[in-house]
């Protein structure tokens, strides 16, 4: 890892004077987020580098808790006057004799490193990214004369954070994010059709030599096009519904894991806060949420809060085990921490979020999932979701084909699906052997702050879910 | 601040970095430099749960060197981590493409008069802190006075005060100054497993505009219990009439598909289409950032060019799209003045109120769905297509029968917008994009 406490040049003993400040008008918990962030971003389109960018966020944010109140202050402005500032700002939520002391800081060490890349992106040549761009552009407007128009988009970014508080912790994370995106606009005639693909994670330029060629998202983004050229509309009413492997894990981030995040529970605003070891769904259910998956873009070795995090069973066999924890709502509630205390940036209060978010393989074989539905949809490429507290979600296809007496016939056009998450859960009566994960494109949004994440699940079959298509 | 009161250091920064990245051999250079101050205040059961005050700024440019364009933008403003950006942005601009269409655009001799704009409001800066938490405060009292009311998320305070400096190479430099305050409560009712549950948020750059907080409770109050105990509905093709808030969207998706970036991209339904009709002659849509105290005002885009009002749709006719410099130039349109830091982006974009009441809507409708809330994606500008998840009210006999949820409403935006029946005269600008009630006369939707 790189030593980038340089960056922000600052010793444990100014730490400890910020922190002290911070308390200074009492409360139970300072705590001290630095971050440095290094953007590069390279735009192709209309067959040429169209534009490319490089970004720097630096800044700092002070937290400090008394009770269940929280004062927050930020700033952009690394000055020693600016900083002792932004302490007081926070600080101004306490208001009572000093109560809590600052213990000595000493480092947190994580387990491992959820990163191990070679290829620094970061620290590569802009022609060496440029080349990747250009390798996916290709292969998508190859694909196929009907695709009229093409864009790729490549973006890498460095995220270095350091996070002391008033217990005594000092951690610090490095964060490095990829990511290539390919879309295309396939026309044939009148029609006029959409398609996109991506790849990346926490990994290095190694990734699109080892794991995902710049080709196959290109080519994916462009299959994905063409296929919807032939599409028809998407039936609308309730059916049974099949969820293929990978994207439509989506699915349990919207009906589970928003919804076990602690601070809607802490609330009671969630539909789960009676249900913990409660059943809510079906037994074949088994769902994780872990930050540790190596090269994941949703992983972390350090949540934004400094706890190291924890592969984090939320649902056993359909029976509700564990909450998404962030410090203040665990601290409230007296649950342990998971290291699911995340944030944008240091703009932002940090949230109980998800990491990555999955679906347990099952026994059924996939093919045979398929087979059992006589009429149904399967849905199979996916732009996300939304849930509200009261447990009622959505999430879209932006691909998929009918099912006719066990088979995939014609491909169908986008629809949004829509259920009540207890009930959908429990509708859930076949789970496939062949779990795997969506792309590693996906961001997250909760109360304003983006985090990315990625969901996975096997082929799953819901015995009836309403579909919004048209006919 | 003080409305543009010592906008003097912020002028003099964006203007040494167009100097310094001519000197580093761009041929145009723009730099913008953003200057914000945020408050906001979150309540819950009679307590503050957070305090956030902060300021903030970060600066963004953009170099153009031989044709060839590269962009930057740093929230450390030390002078020498901003000489090294402008030096690598210098570098990088040669490793993209010549463009032929790249460039930015020709100062105007016009200027907007930004006083008349009434952007800024110096109550908003004035504020105490109490005075805010107050008023979160009495928000959330007065909606949990209702006993239907079982749950609350909170009721919020915000404000912002935000500067932008904007210098480039064509000569132009100028400043703006915004405030920005709003009040908002979210709230649940009925039982564990059968929540339900909406919020109400007033937003104006003016404190005197801002809804006091009985409004504010009793609209999300209202929001709430009127959802208890909804049903599902059978899937069929009903009218449905869209409140305000669900215009909003939809025109908001119209703005997405009027883009003119989205036009030479070829990722809009409506590219080869101006001067088509793609709505009934009830359906006329302006862009205008001119209008005094509206939220989507400015006096100058991102890439400093007039503000203006451009009629998009004229009684159903697509008349124009809305572009900057770039897609401008790409398609031979006139500029609109709705650059957005690299893209366009709407100003107040609004459908146009006609002569019914909301009240009259409804009871035109012998059988339909009263949109009032939707959830997810589901919009597709390159097919028009539009899918999401549906909260509302069904009608029967022209009155208000039961609450409707987990259903989905479809359409394409072509012929939504060719079916409004009626169009209500309830538009009130409370978004930079917006709608009043409206009527369409058939969407699917979908429910058992």
């Amino acid at each position: 890892m790189i030593a980038f406490e340089d960056h922000f040049g600052m010793s444990d003993a100014e730490v400890t004077r910020i922190l002290d400040r911070a308390l200074s008008r009492g409360g139970d918990f300072a705590e001290l987020f630095l971050e440095y962030r290094m953007y590069d971003f390279i735009n192709m389109e209309e067959d040429i580098i169209k534009e490319t960018a490089e970004s720097i966020s630096l800044g700092l944010g002070i937290r400090v808790i008394s009770g269940e109140r929280t004062g927050y202050g930020y700033t952009s402005d690394l000055s020693s006057e600016s900083i002792g500032k932004t302490a007081l700002t926070a600080a101004s939520i306490a208001a009572s004799e000093r109560t809590a002391g600052n213990a000595a800081l000493s480092r947190v060490q994580p387990l491992e490193d959820c990163c191990p890349l070679t290829e620094p992106a970061h620290q590569a040549s802009l022609q060496e990214k440029i080349e990747l761009v250009r390798r996916a552009y290709l292969a998508c407007q190859g694909a196929d004369s009907k695709i009229k128009k093409v864009k790729a988009l490549f973006q890498d970014s460095a995220q270095f954070v350091v996070i002391a508080n008033s217990e005594g912790s000092l951690a610090v994370d490095a964060r490095p994010q990829v990511k290539l995106v390919c879309t295309a606009v396939a026309e044939k005639g009148k029609r006029k059709e959409f398609g996109f693909s991506g790849g990346g994670g926490r990994v290095g330029l190694e990734y699109f030599g080892q794991v995902c060629s710049p080709e196959r998202i290109g080519r994916e983004a462009a299959e994905e096009a063409l296929l919807l050229l032939d599409s028809v509309e998407a039936p609308a009413g309730e059916m049974p519904v099949v969820l293929a492997p990978g994207h439509a894990g989506v699915l349990v981030h919207e009906a589970v894991g928003h919804l076990l995040e602690a601070d809607f529970n802490r609330k009671k605003t969630s539909i789960f806060w009676d249900k913990l070891d409660k059943r809510v769904g079906s037994p074949l259910l088994t769902i994780y949420d872990d930050p540790t998956r190596p090269s994941f873009r949703g992983s972390y070795n350090i949540d934004d809060e400094g706890t190291p995090p924890a592969k984090t069973l939320l649902i056993e066999r359909g029976v509700v085990r564990s909450l998404l924890q962030d410090r203040l709502s665990a601290r409230l509630m007296g649950l342990p921490l998971t290291g699911h205390g995340r944030r944008q940036d240091y703009a932002c209060i940090p949230l109980p979020r998800m990491s990555n978010t999955y679906v347990a393989a099952g026994q059924d074989n996939p093919e045979d999932i398929i087979r059992s539905v006589a009429k149904g949809i399967y849905a199979e490429k996916f732009e996300g979701g939304q849930v509200e507290d009261s447990g009622k979600f959505t999430f879209s296809i932006s691909a998929g084909y009918l099912i006719e007496e066990g088979r995939l016939t014609a491909p169908i056009k986008q629809a949004t699906l829509i259920g009540t998450n207890i009930d959908i859960l429990q509708k859930v009566d076949r789970v496939g052997s062949d779990l795997s994960f969506g792309l590693q494109t996906g961001t997250c949004s909760k109360e304003g702050q983006e985090v990315p994440v990625t969901d996975g699940c096997p082929t799953i079959r819901i015995s009836r879910m309403t579909v919004g298509g048209q006919s | 601040m003080s409305e543009n009161g010592g906008a003097e250091p912020l002028l003099e920064l964006a203007g040494r970095i167009v100097d310094l990245g001519r000197r580093c051999g761009a041929d145009e250079v723009e730099a913008t430099v953003s200057d914000g101050r945020e408050f906001s205040v979150d309540v819950r059961f009679g307590s503050v749960e957070s305090l956030v005050e902060a300021g903030s700024r970060y600066l963004s440019f953009r170099v153009i060197k031989d044709k060839r364009t590269a962009h930057a933008t740093s929230s450390d403003l030390q002078v020498g981590t901003l000489e090294r950006l402008v030096r690598n942005a210098v570098d990088r601009a040669m490793l993209g493409s010549r463009d032929e269409c790249a460039g930015l655009p020709a100062l105007s001799p016009e200027k907007v008069d930004v006083a008349a704009l009434r952007l800024f409001d110096p109550r908003v800066s004035e504020l105490q802190a109490d005075r805010k938490i107050g008023l979160a405060l009495e928000t959330e009292r007065i909606a949990l006075e209702d006993k239907r009311i079982t749950n609350s998320h909170g009721a919020s305070f915000t404000s912002s005060e935000v500067r932008t400096v904007l210098a480039s190479s064509n000569g132009f430099t100028d400043s703006y100054d915004q405030t920005f305050c709003s009040l908002s409560v979210g709230l649940q009712a009925g039982e564990t497993d059968e929540k339900v549950e909406d919020d109400w948020v007033s937003v104006n750059r003016f404190f005197e505009d801002l809804e006091p907080p009985e409004t504010v409770a009793r609209k999300a109050v209202e929001r709430t219990i009127r959802q208890i105990r909804p049903r599902k509905v059978r899937t069929q093709t009903v009218p449905v009439i869209f409140e305000p808030g669900m215009t909003d969207w939809l025109v908001g998706f119209l703005f997405a598909c009027v883009s003119a970036v989205a036009v030479y991209q070829k990722t809009t339904f409506l590219a080869e289409r101006l001067g088509d009709r793609i709505g009934n002659e009830k359906i006329t849509v302006i862009d205008d950032g001119l209008l005094p105290k509206r939220l989507g005002s400015r006096p100058f885009d991102s890439e400093g060019v007039p503000c203006r009002r451009t009629a998009v749709l004229e009684n159903g006719v697509l008349r124009s799209f809305l572009s900057n410099a770039y897609a401008g130039r790409k398609l031979g349109l006139p500029l609109t003045g709705n650059s957005d830091g690299g893209g366009v982006g709407p100003n107040n974009f609004y459908l146009q109120p006609g002569p019914s009441t909301p009240a009259e809507i409804i009871a035109s409708t012998k059988k339909g769905l009263i949109l009032t809330r939707t959830i997810g994606h589901g919009l597709n500008p390159v097919t028009g297509d539009l899918s999401r998840g549906a909260f509302g009210l069904w009608v029967e006999g022209g009155e208000i029968a039961y609450p409707v949820s987990e259903v989905t409403v479809a359409g394409n935006l072509e012929q939504v917008l060719r079916q409004v029946e009626l169009v209500g005269n309830d538009l009130d600008f409370r978004a930079p994009v917006s709608g009043p009630t409206i009527k369409v006369a058939a969407m699917t939707v979908a429910g058992e």
